[in-house]
């Protein structure tokens, strides 16, 4: 059994890592892909202490995994909407530079 | 009959309808003339029904009250409407009814030639009218203020009939707003009662001669006088009473069948009707019944003398009318005492024995005018003169009103001036006030009978003054006139007719089981007027004051010269100004009101509005600084969110435990 501190530091490495990518990449298709990995983190999150309400509690208790699951699946849709937003970017602006992308302001 | 009494009002209800509503064609005679009698007659029969039905012993009072409920709030509360009949009840509808129909027949001539504004004159005086009758029939006082302020509105209404004269116009607007004053007072006076008994029904007020209303004022007596004063302050204003008077002469610039109908035959008697009303809680509050006294007398001999000196037609008309309602409040308020302390009704009888028949021949005097004004087509009586001769009718029928005013036997106002003045005198046992208001009243007696008759002789004796072109009147507004004089004859012999109008009309408090000994036999009372040397002196200063008029005005060789020099001049000058107290609500509305009006605006413009533009500029301003953090790059609001949330972080592990005085999470400070 790996304590659970373990996954803690683990899950806490990768959303650094993923907020590290969103914040300092340019490219759209990169930062959505840091997404992803921040997301992961959080999945990982959840897998962990699902199990480790067995080490607490004795029981079981598979919300923590359920809630993964959902999290995979919703994940799955942001994406494939995210690379369409992607896509009609592309089309108007003929770039992906998030830093050029910015007429959503005053 | 009675339990049709909800009926009168809505005959005349209806044809305010059928006026306003019908097309244009189906209006036939005068414009909707033919509906307004209609509904005039429909009330009036009905009217004389019920009234039949009162002489003959029956009432609606008490328990017998029809009611519908209208209101119920909580389970204390409970508002009703209802149709209360008792015989001041039936001595208004009497008035209502005669004179309401007589000045509508009397218009289909008088109004002739005023093309289509005569649909809207119909239907507004049918609306008064049908209001009229429901402020005499209500059971409770929240219902018969609702018909106060709608004669009030129909006053306005009928007041600015010709609204494109400015004069009439802002006439309309002094009546309303002026007697908006009293209603006011009236409201507040209605609100403590509501507070002290939760009830405003005549029947539960007045049960017990008002001791049941009294103990729920045990703790607090002095409310009670100021809640009796406040309502009869609603009087005050409705029935032109100083300090509130000075409408009413503006109010004459309407037609003179309005002024006849509503300002002097039934609207204003509506206040001298609501003091009627009260008496069972008036007479548990004696001081209000000085107060009313008071205000009567000096109302009365104020109006007198300024009536004296007017010299449009219809003024002086307006300015007797003034002094005759102070009259009867001043009857009323004396009666109280004589209820108090003598269980005598007579002061309450006299006064409204003299509101019945100065609702006759006031009515008439109106009328005349108003004939006499179609003739000559001016309101100036410096412009009149020899009209006799070409107005017969209507200068004998004037000549009878003018006679029952100045309070000359057999003719109907001696009857009740007597009556009035005699219980006036006679309170005067118990309260020494009421022998100055009294010699008040005397007074103004001989000043009624000489304006009357200066009236009447600069308008129909002598030659023309002008080169006017009148004639008589057509029938449909003599037949009226001649009805009036023979009502104006004939009515003060009510005291005498069956068991007489006292006893009748103290049926009234009776009901409210209050104490009262039986008046006289009408034998004994006629005996009694005619024993009372008083009654001489009151009988003699209107002759005096008639022959002065004569003199003055009839004979020739007069120099009338002297009232414009001296201390006479400054007295004329007084009264034409009408003692200068329009000229001070007019000051007082223009330079006071005006001024305070003036830093209320500029407080409103620059504090009030400087507060919430300022507001909305300071929003404006900031949210400018604000929006230039919308840079559009999405990297640098990740960047803000992650910085946040790890400020976030630190804030809960460490910050808060820290100032909490407890361990941080995590085990221990870094």
């Amino acid at each position: 059994m790996i304590p659970i501190e373990y996954w803690v530091i683990f899950s806490s490495l990768l959303f650094a890592i993923g907020a590290y990518g969103v914040l300092t990449r340019k490219n759209a298709i990169v930062v959505l892909m840091s997404i992803e990995i921040m997301l992961n983190a959080a999945n990982i999150n959840l897998v962990a202490f699902s199990s480790y309400h067995v080490t607490l509690h004795g029981t079981s208790d598979a919300s923590g995994q359920a809630f993964a699951l959902f999290s995979i699946a919703i994940a799955a849709a942001e994406v494939a909407v995210g690379l369409a937003i992607i896509l009609s970017v592309y089309r108007r602006y003929q770039t992906i530079d998030v830093d050029k992308i910015n007429i959503l302001r005053w | 009959m009675l339990e049709y009494a909800w009926l009168i009002p809505v005959f005349p209800f209806l044809a305010f309808i059928l006026i306003g509503l019908l097309p244009k064609k189906t209006l036939w005679w005068e414009d909707g003339g033919a509906y307004a009698i209609g509904g005039a007659v429909g009330a009036f029969a009905i009217s004389m029904l019920v009234i039949w039905d009162v002489l003959n012993g029956e009432t609606m009072v008490g328990d017998q009250v029809q009611t519908t409920t209208w209101l119920v709030i909580g389970d204390e509360v409970t508002v009703t409407f209802g149709i209360y009949v008792d015989q001041l009840t039936a001595v208004m509808l009497a008035v209502i009814s005669v004179v309401g129909t007589l000045v509508v027949i009397y218009s289909g001539g008088y109004m002739h030639e005023e093309g289509v504004g005569r649909r809207r004159y119909y239907a507004e005086i049918m609306l008064f009218i049908s209001v009229m009758y429901g402020l005499v029939l209500s059971s409770n006082y929240l219902q018969m203020f609702i018909f106060w302020e709608l004669v009030g509105l129909c006053s306005y209404l009928l007041i600015g009939f010709w609204y494109a004269k400015p004069s009439a116009a802002s006439a309309a607007k002094r009546a309303f707003i002026v007697t908006r004053v009293g209603d006011i007072m009236f409201m507040a006076g209605l609100i403590i009662l509501f507070n002290h008994v939760g009830n405003l029904d005549f029947a539960t007020l007045f049960a017990n001669a008002g001791q049941d209303t009294n103990a729920h004022f045990e703790s607090d007596p002095n409310m009670l006088t100021l809640a009796t004063a406040l309502i009869f302050g609603g009087a005050i204003g409705k029935s032109a009473q100083f300090p509130l008077h000075e409408w009413l002469p503006d109010a004459m610039e309407g037609p003179t069948t309005v002024s006849a109908l509503i300002h002097a035959a039934t609207m204003v008697k509506a206040g001298v009707y609501l003091t009627a009303r009260t008496y069972p809680l008036l007479i548990l509050t004696p001081d209000t019944l000085m107060f009313v006294a008071i205000i009567g007398g000096v109302t009365a001999i104020l109006a007198a003398t300024v009536a004296l000196a007017a010299t449009d037609i219809k003024r002086v008309l307006a300015y007797s009318t003034i002094s005759q309602l102070g009259y009867m409040i001043l009857g009323l308020g004396a009666g109280g005492y004589l209820v108090i302390h003598s269980q005598s009704s007579g002061g309450y009888t006299a006064a409204m024995l003299h509101l019945m028949n100065h609702g006759f021949f006031k009515a008439l005097l109106f009328l005349c005018a108003g004939s006499v004004i179609h003739a000559v087509g001016t309101n100036d009586m410096r412009l009149m003169g020899g009209l006799r001769k070409k107005m017969p009718i209507t200068s004998i029928t004037m000549l009878i009103g003018a006679i029952a005013i100045g309070g000359i036997p057999p003719l109907s106002g001696f009857w009740s001036k007597d009556e009035v003045l005699s219980a006036v005198y006679h309170s005067g046992e118990f309260d020494f006030a009421f022998l100055v208001l009294w010699a008040l009243g005397v007074a103004t007696a001989f000043l009624t009978a000489f304006y009357m008759f200066r009236m009447w002789f600069m308008t129909f004796s002598g030659t023309p003054r002008s080169e006017v072109h009148s004639h008589e009147s057509p029938r449909i507004m003599t037949v009226p006139l001649m009805i009036l004089a023979g009502l104006a004859m004939v009515s003060g012999f009510a005291l005498f007719i069956g068991e007489g109008f006292k006893k009748f009309l103290q049926d009234s408090l009776s009901l409210s089981d209050i104490n009262l000994l039986a008046p006289g036999e009408p034998a004994e009372v006629a005996s009694e007027i005619f024993a009372d040397p008083l009654t001489y002196l009151s009988l003699g200063v209107a002759i005096v004051g008639i022959l002065i008029a004569y003199r003055i005005y009839y004979l020739p060789g007069f120099d009338r010269a002297v009232f414009a020099r001296g201390v006479p001049g400054t007295f004329q000058r007084a009264l034409e100004n009408r003692w200068y107290i329009s000229k001070f609500y007019d000051d007082f509305a223009y330079k006071v009101w005006y001024g305070f009006s003036l830093v209320a605006d500029r407080f409103d413009r620059y504090v009030i509005d400087g507060i919430v533009n300022g507001f909305a500029y300071l929003g404006a301003k900031s949210g400018n600084v604000m929006r230039k953090g919308q840079s559009g790059d999405v990297r640098r609001y990740t960047s803000l969110v992650v910085v946040g949330i790890v400020l976030l972080i630190l804030f809960m592990v460490y910050l808060m435990p820290w100032l909490r005085g407890q361990e941080p999470w995590l085990g221990g400070w870094p």
